[in-house]
């Protein structure tokens, strides 16, 4: 983590007919560090991370990015939902490449990077599937590689394990950290899983609903580099409880 | 077969790579499964056929039905075969029909339905009229269009487009405004242009409700051309060849000219089957076929992985 701010928001806001989905929220997020967002549905999440990719404009504010305002506007972060939104149509490897195809020609380097991504993160031998072949998890998979490769340095990963089952869901945050560590971008990455939220950041931001904003800006001390026992650390426990509290209301 | 799967599990493991979803044993065990699959899909249609003609031939034979009142199966394609000569050309104009009315119809189908997807004060406008020319009766059509246009192939086309267009078109419009819109977002979030986004997105979303509109309309395309004919066409057709022999009495031969256009429309839809399984290998297979200009790449790539 280098201390340049790579994403700053200012006084962003969002209202929705007359619910205030967002209130002016402040942001400034450094480069390289690993960002979560908790909070409960109706909190502003998805609103904040629409604004942020330019899929929203805001209603007051300014979005900025590496120090250039990209307020409104798209093509400048990489994304990834809950839903894996991979093609049918397109085997892995060009789904993994479906960011240059839509934007211009999509050239050898690119499916070769497409290759040696997959390769490297255990998808090799899936090249030409169709993902209709694929398990829940590696689709997941592909979906985040097909994320890197559009060489955005933000993230923005929207609940991007929420429909998996537990044990693939572990498993899928230990490979995350290994794949954020090997490539050094900033993510943005919103749950509803507190223990999610802990185990892979920096910093946790706790949102409330009524009218959405940021209730809390808490620093993870938890060391690096994680493994299962970091989730039975006593530090993970008590930033649990305090998120927790600041989720429902518990004083702590 | 199972000893063949089994072999695929019990393969080591490497580590942060998957195997057991689609391991080597699939591979070797595919080529029975593939004419398994052409038996069951080939087949069986085929059975079905052959026994409807046998049970065609049991109720002649069975109910002592004359000849000119229902002919046995043999004695329709005895007079189909006897009178070949004079068919076959018949059979070919009305392929050719089906053709040109049921290429333009298609295109047509597509156009509009792009167009009323894409711009909605169009859909409002054009969507009625659409749904209105359905309304009219198709015979009722057939006898201005002659007027207008004379006894020729124009107005054989234009009804065989009329019926094929309306099932693309509305299957078209469906498919387009079903498209996944976190999908459309996504490709906003990339910064794809609308016309990218229309044909890397769009339009593959749309090929199952496309193939869809395209088989419905198959199936109308020979029976359009035949009310064109026995309306528009000039002299000699396919129709008329079956109307002359039914005042004829000539039984066998209107039942062979039925069998025919019966033939040509299944042929038709089969084409379109074909053409679908062709144009969506995804929905059929789990890995690709791999393109040959790619193949050198994913060589070196594999090579390089394996050092």
């Amino acid at each position: 983590m280098t201390d340049n701010v790579l994403l700053e928001l200012r006084d962003v806001g969002k209202v929705f007919v007359e619910t205030i989905a967002l209130s002016p929220t402040n942001l400034a997020v450094k480069e390289g560090s690993f960002v979560a967002i908790v909070g409960p549905s109706g909190c502003g999440k998805s609103t904040l991370f629409n604004v942020i990719a330019g899929l929203l404009r805001p209603d007051s504010g300014e979005v900025r990015l590496a120090d250039q305002p990209v307020t409104g506007a798209t093509g400048h972060v990489g994304y990834m939902l809950q839903k894996d939104l991979l093609v049918p149509w397109r085997t892995v490897e060009d789904n993994i490449t479906m960011a240059a195809r839509l934007t211009r020609r999509v050239t050898a380097d690119d499916r070769a990077e497409a290759r040696r991504v997959a390769v490297q993160y255990g998808l090799g031998d899936f090249l030409r599937h169709y993902p209709s072949a694929l398990s829940g998890g590696m689709r997941q998979r592909v979906a985040f590689m097909r994320t890197l490769v559009t060489h955005q340095q933000l993230l923005l990963l929207d609940e991007p394990f929420g429909a998996l089952d537990a044990q693939t869901r572990l498993e899928m945050q230990q490979w995350l950290l290994q794949v954020w560590r090997d490539t050094g971008r900033t993510v943005l990455f919103i749950t509803h899983d507190v223990d999610e939220s802990i185990f892979l950041s920096d910093r946790i931001l706790v949102m409330s609903p009524r009218p959405g904003r940021v209730v809390a800006d808490l620093a993870n001390p938890l060391p690096r580099p994680r493994d299962i026992a970091t989730l039975t650390d006593p530090q993970f426990n008590e930033l649990k409880s305090r998120i927790m509290g600041l989720l429902h209301g518990v004083a702590t | 077969m199972s000893g063949a799967r089994d072999s695929g599990v019990a393969r080591p493991v490497k580590s942060f790579t998957y195997r057991s979803v689609a391991g080597p044993g699939r591979e070797t065990s595919r080529r029975s499964g593939k004419w398994r699959a052409v038996a069951r899909n080939v087949g069986i249609p085929i059975l079905s056929m052959a026994l409807l003609v046998l049970t065609w031939e049991w109720i002649v034979v069975g109910f002592h039905i004359a000849p000119y009142i229902a002919p046995r199966p043999m004695q329709a394609y005895e007079a189909v075969r006897s009178d070949w000569v004079t068919l076959w050309p018949l059979v070919l104009a009305t392929i050719r029909e089906t053709i040109y009315g049921y290429s333009s119809g298609a295109l047509l189908g597509v156009f509009l339905g792009v167009v009323m997807a894409k711009v909605q004060f169009l859909q409002r406008m054009v969507y009625p009229v659409l749904v209105l020319s359905q309304a009219v009766p198709i015979i009722a059509l057939a006898a201005p269009l002659v007027l207008i246009l004379g006894f020729s192939v124009v107005p054989i086309v234009i009804i065989v487009a009329w019926i094929v267009f309306f099932p693309v078109t509305v299957n078209v419009l469906d498919g387009l405004s079903h498209v996944d819109q976190d999908l459309l977002n996504l490709a906003r979030v990339y910064g794809a242009s609308r016309w990218r986004t229309f044909v890397q997105i769009e339009i593959p979303a749309t090929t199952t409700p496309l193939f869809s509109g395209l088989k419905i309309g198959a199936t109308y395309a020979v029976t359009g051309a035949i009310i064109g004919e026995l309306v528009a066409s000039n002299g000699s057709s396919l129709a008329l060849y079956q109307e002359h022999a039914n005042s004829n009495l000539n039984t066998p031969a209107v039942y062979g000219t039925t069998i025919l256009m019966t033939i040509i429309g299944i042929s038709w839809f089969l084409l379109v089957v074909g053409a679908e399984v062709l144009a969506t290998p995804w929905q059929r297979r789990s890995v690709a076929r791999r393109p040959w200009r790619r193949r050198r790449e994913a060589a070196l790539t594999t090579a390089q992985v394996e050092n």
